[in-house]
């Protein structure tokens, strides 16, 4: 009897569980709307060689990390966000540029996408990394348009910055962004032509023995503003950490601290063990300001990391005054904001 | 009938109580966890969608492409570790034995870690080497044990220690060698586990070998309560000790690499489910692993429920269950006592 009644429990649990996974098996109907004028339709190519079909330029949009966001606000988009990623409040320019973006809903961080909450925000587009590639699956799966960027790099942030123009009719926006930064790069190019190359070496977010190593983009940084990486030789795509006396041995004329550093310019001035470095000794030692953007990485203001650097490398060529300059000039054109000169700092 | 027999018929009623009061408590927390979520539906969209009536398609496809299968998954995880933990307790005769014992997480973890590092890292790569990595972790421990030839609990207890440290070796090396922002990241949150990504098709992809594997240890449940006696008095009542603890042991790997190997590592259903399935029966038969399974699920519905609706973003779900399983385990600990 009482094996029966077991066995009774055990079959109806699992009939249970099979009837209920029978029953997501159905597939969702297809109900989508014929696409009406496929001429005019918007045909993009995303970083996933997904292609991405959008009837009309997106109205509505989310942005799951910060650089797509920072792109959207390049482009005038800040109107058309209706969520963004999580810990929106640690990036001071969301602040700045459109406070209100710090109470849109978030969707997660880099590890995990909100498939729910994304889809109950109902957007035209989202914008996601190639690193979630899975929940890219899911959302076009639900129907959802998706566009995966991967800016790791400056032409990889050029195309990112294209697909999201494209995807919401800010072409023009787009052009003139680009535009600038090529103008720029052009112009630090002429300022340091046949210069010598000032020994740089630039100390990462956790530590001042961590350090850029070739394959990174704080390493082309270096390089664009007339620099000389003296950690180039390590071939890397991360910080790599290094020691004490490794960078004595490196002996850089200038020591440089990115934005979002958990040490001071005092750390390394007043340590002892350094004190020999050339760049301790003629106090050569600035750090980016972590008050408005991560410069050091390929976001739509990285151009403004290359012009900071040249200024500190090449003061004479290029002042600081000019680079504060053109920073607000910047911000002005392309974010709709009037930057505190203060907070440009070295 | 004597008062042996009436005592016996009282316990078996108890303990059918025992299970419908815990089926009927683990449909209301699996009802309540198919209502919840960030995507708004009520409970009446949910039972247009069940009758077949009509229903707006994204809600439509929401529900069934998210919400039930992920559901669904924390129901089978909950009952499938709590009823593997049950039966590694059982068989290793230690009261804190959890599928880690022989090896299975450390080579799961593994084979993510290895996913992760050289290839795609796509989740339903990482769940095909970790589902590999857990049975290959397992399949190495009793071969260790083979060549012990004493093929005692004690010696599937140190082969699993021993392929356990050798995993966890290779993956600290792993670890070392990972880009520290992505892939190291990607490692350590793979091994907090976490229901957010899972969608029909890795619930599908996962079913077979989770159904394989417990109906298995259901159909051998007699064996199993055999397991739990001595090496001499089990051979004595005909049973094929080593064998069995072999098959066994394959249907428990089977039962949590499929589960693992797309939610990531699950720490501590696996002993809270048996023991307070334990507490009530006060036995140590299948009848409580059978009850420990459900126990287990409705624990960890209610940890998922909070894991997604806790923060603004998903919390992984082994925080959950380590904070509601260890100031358990505490708890028991004063009691016994």
């Amino acid at each position: 009897m009482e094996i029966k009644n077991m066995k009774k429990i055990t079959i109806l649990l699992l009939v249970t569980i099979l009837s209920l996974s029978l029953i997501s098996c159905a597939a969702p109907e297809e109900d989508s709307e014929p696409i009406e004028s496929v001429e005019e339709a918007i045909v993009i190519k995303d970083h996933l060689n997904r292609e991405v079909i959008l009837e009309k330029p997106a109205e509505t949009l989310i942005t799951s990390y910060y650089i797509p966001t920072s792109i959207a606000l390049s482009l005038d988009l800040k109107d058309n966000l209706v969520g963004i990623e999580a810990k929106a409040d640690k990036r001071p320019i969301y602040e700045m540029v459109a406070p209100e973006l710090l109470d849109l809903p978030s969707v997660g961080t880099m590890k995990e996408f909100d498939l729910e909450g994304a889809v109950e925000l109902d957007p035209d587009l989202i914008v996601m990394s190639v690193r979630l590639e899975d929940a890219v699956n899911s959302m076009e799966d639900l129907g959802v348009n998706v566009i995966a960027i991967d800016p790791e790099n400056s032409e990889l942030l050029e195309e990112s910055i294209n697909m999201i123009a494209k995807a919401t009719g800010r072409e023009a926006e787009a052009k003139k962004l680009i535009d600038y930064n090529k103008e720029k790069m052009e112009m630090i190019e002429e300022l340091i032509e046949g210069k010598d190359k000032k020994d740089v070496y630039l100390g990462g977010n956790s530590s001042f023995l961590s350090t850029a190593s070739n394959k990174m983009y704080q390493h082309d940084l270096i390089e664009n503003a007339g620099g000389n990486n003296v950690a180039g030789d390590i071939d890397d795509t991360y910080w790599a950490d290094i020691s004490y006396e490794q960078l004595i041995a490196y002996n850089p004329e200038y020591i440089i601290g990115i934005p979002g550093a958990t040490y001071t310019k005092a750390d390394i001035i007043e340590d002892e063990r350094l004190q020999d470095i050339k760049a301790v000794k003629n106090e050569k030692v600035y750090f980016m300001p972590s008050d408005i953007e991560n410069w050091d990485s390929p976001v739509p203001s990285g151009i403004l990391g290359n012009l900071w650097l040249t200024s500190v490398l090449h003061e004479d060529l290029y002042s600081f005054d000019e680079f504060q300059d053109d920073a607000i000039e910047f911000y002005n054109e392309f974010y709709n904001l009037d930057l505190d000169r203060d907070k440009i700092t070295k | 009938m004597s008062s042996r027999d009436i005592n016996k018929g009282d316990s078996k009623n108890k303990f059918y109580l025992q299970v419908t009061i815990a089926t009927i408590v683990m449909l209301v927390v699996f009802i309540l966890s198919i209502g919840i979520g960030r995507y708004t539906i009520s409970v009446r969209e949910i039972l247009d969608i069940f009758m077949g009536r009509e229903v707006k398609s994204m809600t439509k496809r929401v529900f069934l492409t998210l919400r039930l299968p992920r559901t669904i998954m924390v129901l089978i995880a909950g009952i499938g570790l709590s009823v593997s933990g049950s039966v590694y307790q059982t068989i290793f005769k230690n009261p804190l034995a959890t599928p880690d014992i022989i090896g299975v997480s450390s080579g799961a973890n593994l084979g993510a870690a290895i996913a992760i590092l050289f290839f795609t890292g796509s989740n339903l790569t990482i769940a095909a080497f970790a589902f590999f990595g857990g049975l290959g972790a397992v399949f190495l421990a009793l071969g260790l044990t083979k060549i012990s030839r004493t093929e005692d609990i004690t010696s599937f207890v140190l082969s699993g220690i021993v392929i356990g440290s050798i995993s966890q070796g290779v993956i600290m090396f792993l670890k070392y060698i990972a880009d520290p922002e992505r892939q190291l990241a990607a490692i350590e949150y793979w091994s907090m586990g976490s229901f957010a990504g899972i969608t029909s098709e890795k619930l599908f992809s996962i079913l077979p070998y989770f159904f394989i594997g417990i109906i298995g240890l259901f159909l051998l449940k007699w064996q199993i309560n055999i397991l739990s006696l001595s090496d001499e008095e089990g051979k004595s009542l005909g049973v094929r000790v080593s064998l069995i603890r072999v098959i066994v042991i394959i249907c428990a790997t089977l039962v949590v690499a499929s589960i693992v190997s797309v939610t990531g590592l699950i720490s501590f259903i696996g002993l809270i489910g048996p023991h307070i399935a334990r507490m009530l029966t006060k036995k140590n038969d299948f009848n409580t692993t059978f009850l420990s399974g459900i126990i287990g699920a409705s624990i960890l519905l209610v940890a998922d429920i909070l894991a997604r609706s806790m923060a603004s973003s998903e919390i992984p779900i082994s925080i959950l269950t380590t904070f509601i399983g260890a100031p358990f385990l505490a708890y028991l600990m004063s009691r016994l006592n």
